[in-house]
């Protein structure tokens, strides 16, 4: 049904092509990258290790900024990855195949991302081991009662869970790649294919521990999402001290991850000339993924303004009018433009599978994805209990410049990362494809299809 | 005893009702709003007693004041029948306070004398503890401080310069609360007087606003201040229990 | 009555420290002159590492004489506190006191003699020695006085008293000059006037707060800047937590509502230059009532009428109910003060007002009386010929001298009037005529900038010094000041500068004395031996090691029982005069009202980073000058805060942001005092403006002194914009009851919200 026209051969021979021929285009796209990371990321950082939290714009009382905003942003694009990875492998979604690999590279560096953005945004950086239960000595532990600890140990869970998921599953792959490479790669990937020959015992050992790694992982990332959340939700801070934080923040992360997941496909798709292996179907599919995200997303949102309306009490009902009318009510009403409005554009079949209209969307989605965290974090402390208190958070140009910078970290790894793992399943597409007879061009609709094929 | 065994007493032990009833002090202050002219001296004297910087110009201009102590000022009604209020606000030393629980590595902590303490040294700068604060008295250190020399000749040898990167806060001057205890252990006290503590900010108060004491000795100025009917606490909904009581400000027309 | 006080004191004496006399007190302990830094191998007797010393000393941040006492480790200076054995400020400080340290420790103080080498103002300064500096002014104050032109210096200090200015008169006398001023931009003249002119009082009384229950305050910022700001404090303090029934009430009458203003139970916005009208028409409705029974109610039934409570009400703009109401308090409450300041003792008929204040204070019955005014004993010491601070006219006068080029030299102590004293009194220009200009002050402020020589004075923390506080308390009292620290810089105390002076000028016979140390003790022996039957006999060593530990000695006399009568030709005078402002009100449509900053005081504080970012106390401000409107006026012409405005009078103008004040009548606009230096060191340098610049030299019609309340401006919005550092948010609780407050009448039951506080009885 899918790729019609392709051989095992071809496909094998495109990925390995991938990562074994490298264009000029790639290195400028990496150079650029790599010095963006340096340029917008590292130095800014520098600075400000230098200098204090002061090179940011934060202050009293808005004392989290745009590192946090960009903290809960990446945790919730490495969302859609894995976790839907493992929802799609376990509801045995033909089309994830050939998008899975790079969804869950973006779960590992949007976490590994995230995670620096955690050392951006602590003011000692240096102690931040401190915040780990580590024996020590002095019989110094961290504070268990912390959701910021929680959140320490759920990273940390996910980001593990996560890597060997990803490994696991590229494991296959590795050998095949091995199989077809010489010199220094070749050793490389004799290293990581772990002895793998494709026996059947192994195959049936993978897809064991694969599907149970998958299992195991849908409520990690539930509650990884879920206990950033709570570093909000369990404060006192009238408009972040609500219920509805958890699922909110599950649902926000999957609705952006999966946006980046369109606009990472697409960009594989078209740069690195997967054309023929992420389709419509994948954009038709991932589409009405967002769609139904983007209504749950919006339906939480209304709620939010409505309890925070019917409290009927000052500081609720406070921090709800400066959300919409106050300093950020432009990004506010960006923000449902892009994350409400525009996506009903979905509905339309057409749109679902025209490739730059969702690109579009996709980027806008995680615009107005990146300001919702941005305003979480803005808005509500600039509107607390004690009005003489109140205040306004400008973020600096350090902060912004740390943002880009994060992207272009991000990108960079992603563009090391399709050099060395191939970035579509090279198994797992072939189990899509037909079985290959001598006469491919001949071959007759239908015949033989669905049946599923290893190495 | 068993791993479980160990958690759970100390458990028992921390979360018992009455824990800190084995202790002599629960240090507590009335601020008197009907005596409160918000004239900024207990602000000026915590500055000078603890070393709270000089942030500048254009550390201000950004919103990061840093005083432990500051006035809030509340008006009311529209001229001629416009009226101000002050509201000296400072940390509360919760009993229940919110900061203490999201320090991921315990830098802010409940002491036995009922102190929302602050070890600088163990603060990684998260400012959680800032958010969860419902007062918004905790500061934090954006940048390393300067005082022009000699200003920095007057800093309180018996007090910490903090360093950029951490939280600080009103200690009810925890430095003059050692050295009355240090001093009634070298009289061979148990206890300290009542009185015998004043920190900087009640020193100096020129109203008497502000009182400073036990509230676990019942003939306490403080202990008979909050006994007061006027007496409460602000935000007293959010159930902080907090250690600064205040006296409602008398509402009588002229 | 001043009994209650001497008591009191004994009491506070009494507590916690030795007593060595009724008469004198101990408090802590004595710094021994300290001559170097610390020499760590041989400590003084009083210095342990680790170890805080205290020393008892007296506060000059400004005229109210407050006892502060030091706390001083390794040598240094840590914390100022307020000296809890002086009666005046009895342990407490205010921010400026607080501050203190800052003056000390500023990292602009002059820190050795120098000479102008350029042009005047130019700052080219080169530094030289002590002895050159002395020399050349001994050399031409020599000439001059064996010319016998001595009339030609000026001297001219901040408001010093005590010994300090016993020192500097007779140095002037033996010049033959009898310019000697001492100019205080706050010093209350009109105050002194009509005291004067109604009691025939020479200094000021006591105003009994602590006992007062129904305080009628006319524009005196008693709790900011009046007079004695920390004592009234307390006393406002104690009024109000006397307990319920009898909690003292206070009412504030003024244009622009100060921190007396909203500590305030009421307060009155009346219009600028009536509050003596208002007085007038209270005392009126005693009279009416029948309420006074004394001399002479005839003549004042008379001297009264115009100022019936239609009238009053018509002139005021007050509603005939509040009157009834204020007058109706006043005469009923258990005890009743009026008292009157700021800009309403500073208008042109200042002091009708504050006679008019007396009126009332009299006719209610308020005069000697606890709770009401009380007149002080004349102080234990006084210089040798006066040196009352000087008002305005005399500044004017030596300015007109200084431009005709009647004076060859100025000594400028501490005083800074080029920042103090309107532009158009010509100062600047007066200056330049000056041939010699010497100055002792300790910072380069904007007069001091023009000095040819500077011979910088230690800070009041580094030198020997004694105050005799002017209000008293009802007693005679006296501080003494000694060094807390070595000496920072290469200064020297202005006491002995101007002794050394005298010596080198041979006028070592008249002015024998050979430092300042020297003095005080010559001069305490005196008070010892005048009067002090309680002290121990024989031997003033003790009593004034015991002064000098206690920061403070009183002398508790029973208060003076000033009999008088009320002239009836002063009751027949008494009237009030219309306002005359300068500037006509088509052109000039705002009055400005100026009032002195509670944490710059005059402007005196601009240097200290302490007081500049202590936020305003009632729109929380740092760093910054700005324009007070109210909200409707603002409204009507289109202006926000922020928004800068041209503020023009008759004399100039100045630009600073506008910032809506709920509390200032409509056609008032108001401005604080105390910034807008060009000079005065790195934190007060170009910051904001100075109102005091474009005062109109309008002029209080009995007294001279500046009616600086009288300026009327016009304002023009610029179109551009500053932020304003503020350091508060909003200002409004939103229902959310964050200032709570209850009736007077005591509640029935007990509030809940404290009981759940568990309070645990204490094991014995
Ligand atoms: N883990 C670890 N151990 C260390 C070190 C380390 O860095 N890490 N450092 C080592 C070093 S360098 C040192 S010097 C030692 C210090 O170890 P110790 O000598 O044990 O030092 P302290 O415990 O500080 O002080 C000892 C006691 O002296 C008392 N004391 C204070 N003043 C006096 C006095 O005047 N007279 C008397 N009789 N007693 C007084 C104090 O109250 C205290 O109880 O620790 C050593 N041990
Ligand atoms: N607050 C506080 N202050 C104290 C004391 C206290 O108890 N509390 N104790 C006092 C006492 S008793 C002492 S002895 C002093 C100690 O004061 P310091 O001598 O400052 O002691 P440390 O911080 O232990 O060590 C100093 C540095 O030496 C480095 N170092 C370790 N091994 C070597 C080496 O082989 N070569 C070199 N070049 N460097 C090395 C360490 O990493 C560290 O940075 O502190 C005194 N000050
Ligand atoms: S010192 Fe006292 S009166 Fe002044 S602001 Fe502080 S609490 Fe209020
Ligand atoms: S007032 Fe704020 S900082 Fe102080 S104990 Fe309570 S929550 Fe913590
Ligand atoms: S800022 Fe410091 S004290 Fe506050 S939560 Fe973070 S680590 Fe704890
Ligand atoms: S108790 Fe001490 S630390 Fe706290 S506000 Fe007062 S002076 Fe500052
Ligand atoms: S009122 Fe303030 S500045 Fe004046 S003497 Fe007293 S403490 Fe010093």
């Amino acid at each position: 049904m899918l790729m019609d026209k392709l051989q095992y051969a071809d496909v094998n021979n495109d990925i390995v092509r991938s990562l074994t021929v490298t264009g000029k285009r790639y290195y400028i796209t990496l150079g650029i990258s790599a010095s963006l990371t340096l340029l917008c990321f590292f130095f800014p950082w520098f600075y400000q290790l230098y200098y204090g939290i002061g090179a940011a714009g934060m202050n009293h009382p808005g004392v989290w900024g745009t590192y946090l905003a960009s903290f809960i942003f990446w945790i919730g694009l490495s969302h859609s990855g894995t976790l839907l990875s493992c929802v799609l492998h376990l509801t045995n979604s033909e089309w994830r195949k050939a998008m899975y690999r790079s969804a869950e590279a973006m779960t590992l560096f949007s976490l590994m991302v995230a995670a620096t953005m955690v050392m951006v945004h602590v003011g000692r950086p240096w102690f931040i081991h401190w915040a780990a239960p580590y024996p020590n000595q002095m019989g110094m532990w961290p504070n268990f009662r912390s959701p910021l600890l929680f959140d320490v140990m759920a990273i940390a869970t996910y980001l593990t869970g996560s890597s060997i998921f990803i490994y696991m599953g590229s494991i296959p792959d590795f050998a095949a790649v091995r199989d077809r490479t010489t010199g220094w790669r070749h050793h490389m990937y004799v290293l990581m294919s772990l002895g793998w020959r494709g026996t059947d015992t192994q195959w049936h050992r993978l897809n064991w521990a694969y599907t149970f790694l998958a299992v195991l992982i849908i409520p990690l990332a539930v509650s990884v999402h879920s206990i950033v959340s709570w570093d909000f939700a369990m404060s006192i801070v009238p408009s972040l001290h609500q219920t509805i934080f958890a699922p909110y923040f599950v649902v926000g992360a999957i609705y952006s991850g999966t946006a980046g997941i369109v606009t990472v496909m697409f960009v594989l798709r078209k740069y690195m000339n997967f054309e023929q292996y992420i389709t419509k179907v994948h954009f038709d599919n991932l589409g009405k993924l967002l769609l139904v995200l983007s209504l749950i997303w919006t339906y939480i949102n209304m709620l939010e303004l409505f309890t925070a309306w019917y409290s009927g009490t000052s500081t609720e009902y406070e921090a709800l009018k400066y959300k919409l009318f106050g300093y950020y009510a432009p990004l506010y009403w960006e923000m449902i433009l892009f994350c409400a409005v525009a996506p009903l554009l979905l509905i339309s079949k057409r749109f679902r599978t025209s490739y730059v209209p969702m690109l579009i969307l996709s980027i806008a989605v995680n615009i107005g994805m990146y300001t919702e965290r941005f305003l979480i974090v803005g808005t509500s402390l600039s509107r607390q209990y004690l009005p003489d208190a109140w205040g306004v958070y400008v973020p600096s140009l350090v902060e912004i410049s740390i943002l880009f910078g994060s992207l272009a970290m991000f990108t960079t790894m992603f563009l090391i990362f399709v050099k060395i793992f191939p970035s579509v399943s090279i198994y797992e597409v072939k189990e899509t494809m037909h079985v290959p007879t001598k006469r491919p061009a001949n071959r007759p609709d239908g015949e033989g299809a669905a049946q599923w094929q290893t190495t | 005893m068993s791993f479980f065994e160990r958690f759970t007493s100390k458990w028992e032990k921390y979360r018992k009702p009455g824990y800190y009833d084995e202790f002599d002090y629960a240090w507590t202050m009335t601020v008197d709003l009907d005596s409160c002219t918000g004239c900024g001296a207990c602000v000026t004297a915590c500055q000078a007693e603890n070393n709270i910087p000089i942030v500048g110009e254009k550390q201000l201009a950004k919103g990061r004041e840093m005083q432990w102590i500051r006035i809030e000022r509340y008006w009311e009604g529209a001229y001629p029948n416009a009226r101000l209020s002050f509201i000296p606000m400072l940390c509360q030393h919760c009993d229940a306070a919110p900061c203490e629980t999201v320090c991921p590595v315990s830098a802010t902590y409940h002491n036995q004398d009922g102190l929302n303490t602050q070890v600088y040294n163990r603060c990684i700068g998260t400012r959680s503890c800032a958010v969860y604060c419902p007062y918004e008295v905790r500061y934090f250190n954006y940048n390393n401080h300067h005082w022009d020399t000699p200003l920095d000749q007057q800093l309180n040898p018996d007090v910490t310069v903090r360093e950029k990167g951490v939280m600080e806060k009103c200690t009810f001057c925890i430095q003059r609360i050692r050295q009355a205890k240090d001093h009634a252990k070298d009289d061979g006290r148990r206890r300290v007087r009542d009185g015998e503590v004043q920190p900087a900010c009640v020193q100096t108060c020129p109203t008497e606003a502000l009182v400073f004491g036990n509230r676990k000795d019942p003939d306490s100025q403080v202990s008979k201040k909050m006994n007061d009917p006027r007496a409460y606490r602000v935000l007293d909904e959010l159930n902080t229990r907090s250690s600064v009581v205040y006296l409602k400000k008398v509402d009588a027309n002229g | 009555m001043a009994n209650i006080d001497r008591r009191d004191f004994i009491k506070l004496v009494g507590a916690g420290s030795v007593s060595a006399g009724a008469g004198f007190v101990l408090a802590q302990s004595i710094k021994h002159p300290v001559e170097h830094l610390i020499p760590y191998p041989v400590p003084p007797e009083d210095f342990s590492p680790g170890i805080a010393t205290w020393y008892n000393s007296v506060c000059s941040m400004c005229t109210a004489g407050c006892g502060i006492t030091v706390r001083t480790r390794e040598g240094r200076a840590k914390k100022i506190e307020g000296n809890p054995s002086h009666p005046v400020n009895q342990g407490r400080l205010c921010a400026l006191g607080q501050a203190g340290l800052q003056v000390l420790y500023n990292p602009d103080r002059l820190i050795a003699p120098m000479m102008q080498t350029g042009d005047r103002g130019s700052n080219s300064f080169v530094q030289t020695t002590w002895d050159d500096g002395m020399s050349r002014v001994a050399e031409r104050l020599t000439a001059l006085r064996e010319a016998g032109r001595g009339d030609r210096v000026c001297f001219l200090s901040d408001g010093t008293r005590g010994h300090l200015a016993d020192v500097f008169s007779r140095f002037m006398e033996q010049l033959g000059s009898d310019r000697l001023i001492n100019y205080d931009f706050a010093h209350p003249g009109t105050l002194y006037a009509a005291n004067q002119h109604f009691f025939g009082a020479q200094y000021l009384p006591y105003y009994d707060l602590q006992n007062t229950r129904y305080l009628l305050s006319f524009g005196a910022d008693y709790l900011g800047n009046w007079i004695s700001p920390v004592h009234h404090g307390l006393g406002f303090g104690r009024s109000r937590d006397a307990g319920r029934g009898s909690r003292g009430r206070f009412v504030q009458v003024e244009p622009r509502m100060s921190i007396s203003g909203a500590a305030a139970d009421e307060w009155i916005p009346a219009r600028p230059g009536t509050e003596g009208v208002l007085a007038l028409g209270l005392a009126q409705h005693i009279l009416a009532s029948g309420a006074y029974a004394g001399e002479d109610l005839d003549s004042w039934t008379t001297a009264l009428e115009p100022y019936s409570i239609e009238a009053v009400a018509e002139q005021t703009g007050l509603t005939e109910d509040t009157i009834g109401r204020l007058a109706q308090n006043f005469m009923y409450s258990e005890a009743s003060l009026a008292i009157g300041g700021g800009a309403a003792a500073n208008h042109s008929n200042g002091v009708d007002t504050l006679v008019a204040i007396n009126a009332l204070n009299y006719l209610a019955g308020n005069v000697g009386k606890s709770g009401g005014l009380m007149f002080n004993p004349a102080p234990a010491f006084e210089p040798k010929t006066k040196t009352r601070p000087a008002g305005y006219q005399a500044m004017a006068k030596f300015a007109r001298d200084a431009a005709q080029g009647r004076i060859d030299v100025l000594i400028l102590n501490q005083a800074n009037p080029l920042h103090t004293l309107p532009a158009a009194t010509g100062l600047r220009e007066a200056l330049e005529k000056i041939p010699m200009i010497v100055s002792l002050s300790s910072f380069a402020d904007e007069t001091t900038a023009l000095a040819d020589l500077v011979l910088p004075s230690h800070t009041y923390l580094e030198s020997w010094g004694d105050d005799f506080p002017e209000p008293g308390v009802g007693f005679q009292l006296g501080s003494v000041s000694q060094p807390v620290v070595s000496p920072l810089y290469n200064t020297r105390a202005t006491g002995d500068i101007i002794l050394e002076l005298a010596h080198r000028m041979g006028l070592s016979e008249a002015i024998p004395w050979s430092n300042m140390e020297h003095r005080l003790k010559d001069g305490w022996q005196e008070l010892y031996e005048s009067g002090s039957e309680d002290a121990p006999e024989n031997d003033f060593e003790a009593f004034w090691m015991s002064v000098v530990e206690a920061g403070v000695w009183g002398k508790p006399t029973d208060a003076e029982t000033l009999t008088f009568s009320v002239n009836r030709e002063v009751i027949e005078t008494i009237g009030m005069a219309a306002p005359e402002f300068a500037g006509d009100s088509e052109s000039y449509p705002f009055l400005l009202h100026p009032y002195l900053s509670n944490s710059l005081h005059d402007g005196r504080g601009a240097n200290l980073p302490w007081m500049q970012e202590l936020p305003d106390a009632m729109t929380s401000v740092v760093y910054g000058s700005w324009v007070e409107m109210n909200p409707a006026t603002a409204r009507t012409l289109g202006l926000e805060e922020g928004d800068l405005v041209e503020v023009t009078s008759t004399e100039g103008s100045i630009t600073a942001p506008i910032l809506i004040f709920p509390a200032i009548m409509p056609d008032v606009i108001a401005m604080p005092i105390g910034q807008g230096h060009t000079e005065y060191g790195r934190y007060a340098k170009d910051r904001g403006v100075n109102p005091i610049q474009i005062l109109a030299p309008k002029l209080e019609s009995k007294t001279g002194d500046l009616a600086w309340g009288a300026t009327r401006v016009a304002l023009v919005a610029t179109g551009r914009q500053a932020k304003l550092v503020k350091t508060g948010g909003v200002s409004r609780e939103l229902g959310r009851d964050i200032i709570q407050t209850t009736g007077s009448a005591a509640p029935a039951e007990h509030h809940a919200a404290v009981t759940s506080i568990p309070i645990k009885v204490m094991p014995s």
